[in-house]
């Protein structure tokens, strides 16, 4: 079932080997460890499988909460509506942040060094300085209540990260590899999309789960911009949703479960791709 | 044609147009510099989002800093008036001193919990993996879902956790009522959604370090605390304050942690420069001040990030 | 390696035409022309209204919008604004000429864009109210709330009260009787505790309005208030400090229980529900949110204050006109229809809120609901508003109702350690820089 994919290979297993004889120990410690951390979790899970207080059933599972918020509510509308911006912000922060993390890994001047130490700074600006004058540009221009406006922002705020992302791993493909292409008569883009974007899928991917992550659970950006009901996000629909049917907390909770699932389900299935060390990596080597 | 780079780490001394060695041979860097219009080309659409979203905001809101107005016109001109209203406001430095205890504690709690995990996925234990994955998702679920959960574990009497303190004969705590509590309550929760981003950062920089060394360790007799202190931790030291300085940025730039759990009560123990900041611009409408305190905190910032940026990078070209 | 060329021919051209081609998207949005001169009825018109009630609320509004039609004039499309941030909403719509026609929104909403300029004054629909005979079926006084020196800023539709509430069995399990005055309510209070229920229940969590409002409930019982009769600010006065006093009273003897400083406005609900609470202030939707049918949870009568007087806090929702918008008659034509038809909200029970309507009151279903009518009976009689004693609603009283100061009062007078009078004197000067 374990993949040890992340642990040194072990030498055979022998009863009196440190390693193996404190592993059940160790073992019972992770499971003990990491039930109570995920107590709030299973509290949510847990809330949104019970069945209302009124409806008079006891004890059972339920998934009529469930049910009832995508069939009663625009539960699946701001579902939607997430997953169009936080795919929207994928795709666009992507295609951003590879080329500008080429021009990071490969080039060689002040002028990039001032590039890198600019995405640097940008990183660490508080939102809220964004905010307000970004919602007196947008306003005008009819991108407040739009989904594409906080798309825009949320390309903003994670491109930074994502290019160090991309730089980081770029930095691990060799350049005589390029090099091997120029002489057969690519251009430096070519060599790019050819050689670097084809050998990159972890690196790319690792990026793409980072701006998916920061577009899903962005809170702020979308309470500012998203005003009518019909185009929100989940984050601010589970919010108007619970202040508005304040004891029902099994819905609400059916409603935090499905906003919690597309995240979880990407790192289960695409977390060995994932890799924050790049940044770390980037950060100090340039 | 032999691969010539195999490790992990990224080449060297990239500053400049003298690279070293092997990472650009001289074909390939003047194969690059000649290109510097596509190269150019490539970033540009990265620098437009930069000037659009990052550069234009920041000098419209500098203007706004100065101004009296509101959030559909900038208003008229009053100079320092605004940072001298700020700056001298309790609420600000209530918050401040806030700011700087959550990101002190939320970088150093989630870094300790993070690293001891990653020290110990190294190790054989079944599952591994799992419990990483498992492990990483108060990270990775939205900040709106665990808050109320969180909520619903402590807020009232008949809360889960309350309660069963009471039946331990601990008394009542008033996790998010007292002001004290309240602090180490918000505290705990950004440690708990921020370890895991420290595990993943800690794994990965572990997996950079080779293990002959330890071998050698045990030979001269090093116990397992030696082989941490002296062998390990130096071998990382960069990653680790990699880490510590993001992490420090996400704090100091956390919204909804606090708001959402407290909102910054009560009585303003659990406000954070940012939250302080938001109500001021959406609540009170008072976007000058609002703006003002976000621009102090964006100077801070911005000299703090620059300073360790050239740190880091001169201590990488040793 | 490979040496040929990708077969998608993904090319630096195709790449930068795709990047410019998703820049421009938001650029072509803003193009879109803007509805302006002539109205016909194609043109639609909005009306945005903001989450009053349950999802049957919005449902049922809806349909009476959509079900206006008239000969000539345009038809109107219904929108639901949430509250986050609701005014930020609202001033850059209409700042970017993207704004209704007509609205609901905040209690003072209207006061404010009057103070811009950007309300139609409802004066003119006021006469054809009066003789349609619509006008003498508001209750006394909910018209004229509305009323500024320069005309009517927006129409009534319905209330929003603050009024005390008790819960029946737990009173009994304490052996105490529902508080008819302060020093009664102590009493219960005193006796709730004794079986660990609070005796006045408040939330008084960071952002909600509902400790402030229940202190100032308190401070209108006293007869005291926030402002003059000329509108100023006059926070300091011997009714008000004997309001903080007696709260600062409650807090001490545990009757307020000290977690509730920072209790949201579902903590608070559901310590109703769980037996925890049994007496407190609270907006007139409360059996309803319990899902209480048993009369358990019941109204009680106003308490009188220890100078004999009685009063409570109230909010006016209203609708209002903007000047943005294609016709001026259309706007007015339209509000009128939705004043006389909104009777259908009570009726299809889409709505718990008290009406101004007294054809609304004498709904047989209303009639049913014991709560909603003790309250027009007891309460809408001695209820003020936040500009008490002044007579007429103005725009600084929004700030008041949605800047921080007012729960940042609360939970000052909540957390216990200040004194009466130095909490309200820092609240006149902290609301003193929003007006």
């Amino acid at each position: 079932m374990t993949s040890t994919s992340t642990l040194p290979k072990p030498v055979k297993a022998k009863t009196s080997d440190p390693q193996s004889r404190g592993q059940w120990w160790r073992f019972s410690g992770f499971v003990v460890f990491t039930f109570v951390i995920l107590i709030p979790i299973f509290a949510t899970v847990a809330l949104a499988l019970r069945p209302e207080q009124s409806s008079g059933e006891e004890g059972t599972a339920t998934i009529a909460n469930f049910v009832y918020v995508l069939s009663e509510t625009l539960t699946l509308k701001w579902l939607g509506n997430s997953i169009l911006v936080a795919l929207g912000s994928v795709v666009i922060a992507v295609a951003v942040s590879a080329p500008a993390g080429y021009v990071l890994s490969r080039g060689r001047s002040k002028l990039v060094s001032g590039y890198a130490l600019a995405l640097f700074v940008i990183q660490a600006l508080p939102i809220i300085v964004l905010v307000v004058p970004l919602f007196m540009l947008f306003a005008p221009l009819r991108l407040i209540d739009n989904l594409v406006g906080i798309m825009i922002i949320y390309v903003g705020s994670t491109m930074s990260v994502t290019t160090w992302m991309m730089a980081a791993y770029f930095d691990t493909i060799p350049i005589t590899l390029e090099e091997a292409a120029w002489i057969d008569g690519c251009s430096l883009f070519g060599g790019f999309v050819r050689v670097i974007l084809r050998n990159s899928l972890p690196g790319v991917l690792s990026a793409a789960i980072f701006a998916f992550l920061q577009a899903w659970n962005d809170y702020l950006i979308a309470i500012v911009f998203l005003r009518s009901d019909p185009t929100l996000t989940l984050q601010v629909g589970l919010q108007t949703f619970f202040q508005q049917n304040s004891t029902e907390w099994g819905p609400v909770m059916a409603i935090s479960v499905i906003m919690i699932l597309p995240p979880v389900i990407i790192f289960a299935t695409l977390n060995r791709y994932f890799s924050v060390g790049g940044i770390g990596g980037s950060l100090a080597g340039r | 044609m032999t691969p010539t780079l195999t490790t992990a780490r990224p080449a060297r001394g990239r500053v400049g147009l003298a690279g070293r060695g092997a990472a650009t041979p001289p074909p390939a860097r003047s194969r690059i510099s000649a290109n510097a219009v596509i190269l150019l080309l490539m970033a540009l659409p990265s620098l437009l989002v930069i000037l659009l979203i990052n550069v234009y905001p920041l000098i419209y809101a500098a203007n706004q800093s100065v101004r009296m107005g509101s959030l559909i016109d900038a208003g008229p001109f009053v100079g320092a008036d605004n940072f001298a209203e700020v700056l001298t406001a309790e609420s600000f430095w209530q918050a401040a001193g806030f700011t700087v205890i959550f990101s002190v504690v939320g970088v150093f709690g989630s870094w300790v919990v993070g690293f001891a995990i990653a020290l110990m996925l190294r190790t054989r234990i079944p599952g591994a993996n799992t419990f990483k994955v498992l492990l990483l998702m108060p990270w990775v679920i939205p900040v709106v879902s665990s808050a109320m959960a969180w909520n619903w574990l402590i807020a009232t009497p008949s809360s889960p956790l309350p309660m069963m303190f009471e039946s331990l004969g601990l008394g009542r705590p008033l996790f998010l009522a007292d002001p004290v509590l309240a602090m180490i309550t918000v505290c705990l929760f950004k440690v708990w959604v921020s370890f895991p981003f420290m595990m993943l950062m800690m794994s990965s920089a572990l997996a950079g370090v080779d293990t002959n060394v330890y071998e050698a360790g045990k030979m001269d007799g090093a116990g397992r605390w030696q082989q941490l202190t002296q062998l390990t931790l130096p071998m990382i030291a960069r990653p680790i304050y990699i880490s510590w300085i993001l992490m420090a940025i996400f704090c100091v730039n956390d919204f909804t942690t606090v708001y959402l759990l407290t909102g910054g009560g009560p009585v303003g123990s659990t406000n954070t420069l940012l939250v302080l900041a938001y109500r001021t611009v959406f609540q009170d409408m008072r976007t000058g001040p609002g703006v003002a305190i976000a621009f102090l905190m964006t100077f801070v910032l911005v000299v703090i990030s620059v300073v360790l940026y050239r740190q880091i990078r001169k201590s990488s070209l040793q | 390696m490979e040496n040929s060329t990708p077969s998608n021919g993904f090319t630096r051209r195709g790449f930068l035409g795709f990047a410019g081609l998703a820049a421009s998207i938001p650029l072509l949005a803003s193009c879109a022309p803007n509805a302006s001169g002539t109205v016909d009825s194609d043109t639609v018109l909005k009306f945005w209204d903001m989450p009053w009630g349950a999802p049957e609320y919005s449902d049922t509004a809806a349909r009476i919008v959509t079900d206006y039609s008239k000969s000539g004039m345009p038809s109107w499309s219904y929108q639901t604004i949430q509250w986050n941030n609701f005014y930020q909403t609202f001033s850059s719509a209409i700042a970017s000429n993207t704004g209704p026609a007509v609205s609901g929104g905040g209690g003072f909403q209207a006061f404010q864009f009057a103070e811009l300029g950007k309300i139609a004054y409802a004066d003119n629909l006021v006469e054809t109210m009066k003789s349609s005979g619509s006008y003498d079926d508001f209750l006394p006084g909910t018209i004229d709330s509305m009323k500024t020196a320069d005309g009517y800023v927006a129409m009534p539709w319905a209330l929003d009260l603050r009024v005390f509430w008790y819960k029946q069995s737990l009173l009994e399990k304490a052996g105490a009787d529902v508080p008819t005055d302060w020093d009664s309510l102590v009493t219960t209070g005193k006796a709730l505790r004794k079986i660990g229920a609070s005796g006045f229940g408040i939330a008084g969590g960071s952002g909600y309005n509902h400790a402030p409002q229940a202190i100032i409930t308190l401070m209108l019982n006293n007869n005291g208030g926030l402002f003059d009769k000329d509108g100023n600010l006059d926070c300091v006065t011997e009714r008000n400090i004997e309001a903080i006093e007696f709260t600062k009273q409650l807090v001490a003897e545990n009757i307020i229980d000290p977690g509730m400083i920072s209790y949201s406005m579902d903590n608070l609900v559901s310590q109703w529900g769980d037996d925890k609470v049994g007496f407190g202030i609270h907006e007139p939707g409360l059996a309803l949110q319990l899902g209480d049918t048993t009369g358990d949870v019941s109204v009680a009568s106003p308490l009188t204050g220890p100078h004999g007087d009685t009063g409570t806090l109230m909010f006016v929702n209203n609708i209002m006109m903007y000047t943005e918008t294609p016709s001026q008659e259309a706007s007015e034509s339209f509000l009128e229809y939705y004043l006389d038809n909104m009777i259908t909200l009570w009726e299809d029970d889409a709505v718990s809120r008290i009406p101004v309507r007294q054809s609304i009151v004498d709904l047989p279903i209303f009639q049913g609901n014991t709560h909603f009518v003790k309250i027009v009976k007891e309460y809408q009689p001695i209820a003020k508003s936040y500009a008490y004693p002044a007579s007429a609603g103005f725009a600084g009283l929004a700030a008041v109702d949605g800047g921080m100061q007012l729960w940042q009062f609360a939970q000052t007078v909540l957390e216990g350690k200040t004194d009466a009078k130095k909490s309200l004197e820092d609240l006149s000067s902290e609301l003193a820089k929003v007006l």
